[in-house]
């Protein structure tokens, strides 16, 4: 229980190290300044801001070539 | 003495090496390199799924009829609810996650999965520990301890293929090329690093080496709680904050509010588990500390729920094109109903009603299901078009499953809460005999087999959409061009309504 009981404590004290760590470093870093950069990463040139990017369903694509396919 | 890393052994991970200049990975080159590891965690969850989804029903079913299959011991109510719970939580639920965790890290730090062999062995060592340990629940080897019901001998073979998963998440993110972090990257590495914690120390504590007495409920609540909060619930978030904003081509409305969420889920949260234990034999100021920081949730649910409101205003009429943006905010929006619904249960007077009843079995199926369920229905609608490069087959597949799955599991959740309730009433009223209390049950039981045949008509559904899916990408009569490339990255799709 010895061993077990210095792994649950030495854990249970590392684990918010970390997350202090981390919060320092996001500060340090730049990470929770610089907002708007931060909340375009998920656009890129291919998928760029302004564009839907996910046309399944009801596309007139589909219907165009749904009835050229019936023709 | 620690052995530094060779520096041979990055440079030999490291993506910058494999091409010339260090120039931004092409999105076509990064989907192709997760292909083969993120289709194998794709497909087995979704086996998983469909076997969770029998087992499910059969339970079910035995609720109301408990004669049914009742001469077959391996298939009694103990351990098919056992194992579909299993099934569901460490088959479906954690190898869709982890899917979506590799593709994510991959697009957002704008790097190729490198080495996918350890991936891939990962993937293989989940699934034969779990094949393993839930043969081993319905042998009757269950722990009895809930969540942390697989044998003791098929866990540490989950813990090695986690532990690859963690690190090569967290290898993804040191090479990554992006050096800004969005907020779903801060979401899953708080993920893939809460998930071994939690893991390692219940597994220590209850099963390897047991805690003994009234502390075995107490960590047995501090995992089951914060397994859902802390593994899937970040997953669920990273995947509404990364899709939203991605579908309709619309920045999310507040970044400022979205690290906010982080911080105080990560403040917050790992303190809720004993709300669950109101009324056991534990210290006042241990169950009263959980209450107060349950109560506290409501700061990164409300933030969420706000963020992603208002970051939807003005595009809902994109909801008829995308399957992603359906199953997506169906899940956002069942997040912020679960999430107040979990605040309500953890206060006093609610708790000693509910929690022993289907109204605490409702909410679970509300979290994990309208919730983390849809989002990643969501996501793999997008993710698996993008590395297969094909674009999904049946149209009338996609509405299908979108809507046994939607209708399925409100059905679900409203009518069973409120049957929950009446039997916690019921139970707290000394004078009705326990079968009496039985009998209020029956008809919401019996209604709630009859939503999970929908909710399995939406899973056929899917699973035949994927399985076609496939046959176009490596079958004899596949199609000759990419389509998705043609028809939708490179069109105009309407901005706005």
């Amino acid at each position: 229980m010895g061993i077990i009981t210095f792994i649950l404590i030495g854990s249970s004290l590392a684990f918010p190290a970390v997350a202090l760590y981390a919060l320092w470093w996001a500060g340090r870093h730049g990470q929770l300044s610089h907002q708007d950069k931060a909340s375009l990463l998920p656009f890129d040139e291919e998928e760029p801001l302004g564009q839907m990017t996910d046309m399944v369903l009801n596309h007139p694509r589909n219907a165009a070539s749904a009835s050229a396919a019936k023709s | 003495m620690s052995t530094p890393v060779s520096p041979g052994v990055l440079a030999a991970l490291s993506p910058r090496d494999s091409e010339e200049g260090g120039t931004q990975a092409q999105l076509a080159e990064i989907d192709a390199s997760c292909r083969g590891s993120v289709l194998l965690f794709f497909l087995s969850g979704m086996v998983w799924l469909l076997i969770g989804t029998v087992l499910a029903l059969v339970a079910s079913y035995k609720l109301h009829a408990p004669d049914f299959l009742g001469n077959a011991e391996w298939l009694t109510f103990g351990r098919v609810r056992t194992a579909h719970l299993n099934a569901a939580i460490y088959g479906f639920s954690a190898e869709i996650a982890v899917g979506v965790i590799l593709w994510l890290m991959c697009r957002l730090c704008r790097v190729p999965l490198m080495a996918q062999a350890v991936i891939n062995s990962a993937a293989v060592f989940w699934n034969v520990g779990l094949a393993i340990g839930i043969g081993g629940i319905l042998a009757g080897d269950t722990t009895g301890v809930e969540y942390l019901e697989l044998p003791k001998y098929s866990t540490p073979i989950l813990f090695l293929a986690f532990a690859l998963i963690a690190v090569w998440t967290i290898v993804i993110f040191r090479f990554r090329r992006e050096k800004h972090l969005y907020v779903s990257q801060w979401y899953i590495l708080a993920a893939v690093l809460w998930f071994p914690w939690l893991y390692s120390t219940a597994q220590l504590l209850l099963v390897m080496d047991p805690a003994r007495g009234a502390v075995q409920a107490a960590v047995n609540w501090w995992f089951a709680h914060n397994v859902l909060g802390l593994w899937f619930t970040p997953v669920g978030l990273a995947s509404i904050y990364y899709f939203l904003p991605k579908v309709i081509g619309r920045p999310i409305h507040s970044y400022y509010l979205s690290v906010l969420g982080f911080w105080t889920l990560a403040l917050f949260y790992n303190w809720n588990g004993f709300h669950h234990l109101v009324g056991g034999p534990f210290p006042a100021w241990m169950i009263t500390i959980s209450i107060v920081a349950s109560v506290m949730m409501i700061i990164p649910v409300v933030a969420t729920a706000i963020n992603h409101h208002f970051t939807m205003i003005g595009h809902f009429g994109k909801l008829k094109y995308s399957p992603t943006l359906r199953f997506i905010v169906f899940g956002a929006m069942s997040y912020t109903v679960s999430s107040l619904q979990g605040v309500l249960s953890a206060v006093r007077w609610f708790s000693e009603t509910a929690h022993f009843t289907h109204h605490t079995v409702a909410h679970a199926h509300w979290g994990m299901y309208a919730f983390f369920a849809m989002t990643m229905f969501g996501s793999m609608y997008y993710i698996l078009p993008r590395i297969t490069q094909r674009e999904w087959p049946s149209e009338r597949l996609i509405s299908l499953h979108f809507w046994c799955t939607a209708i399925g599991v409100i059905l679900y959740v409203v009518p069973l809460s409120w049957g929950g309730w009446l039997q916690g009433k019921a139970m707290l009223d000394a004078q009705i005999p326990f079968l009496d209390v039985v009998k209020v049950t029956l008809p919401y039981l019996k209604f709630r087999t009859v939503t999970g045949v929908i909710l399995a008509v939406g899973h056929v559904a899917f699973f035949a959409n994927i399985c076609w899916l496939l046959v176009r990408t490596f079958g004899p009569y596949r199609q000759p061009e990419p389509m998705i490339l043609a028809g939708v990255r490179s069109e105009a799709a309407p901005v706005g309504k």
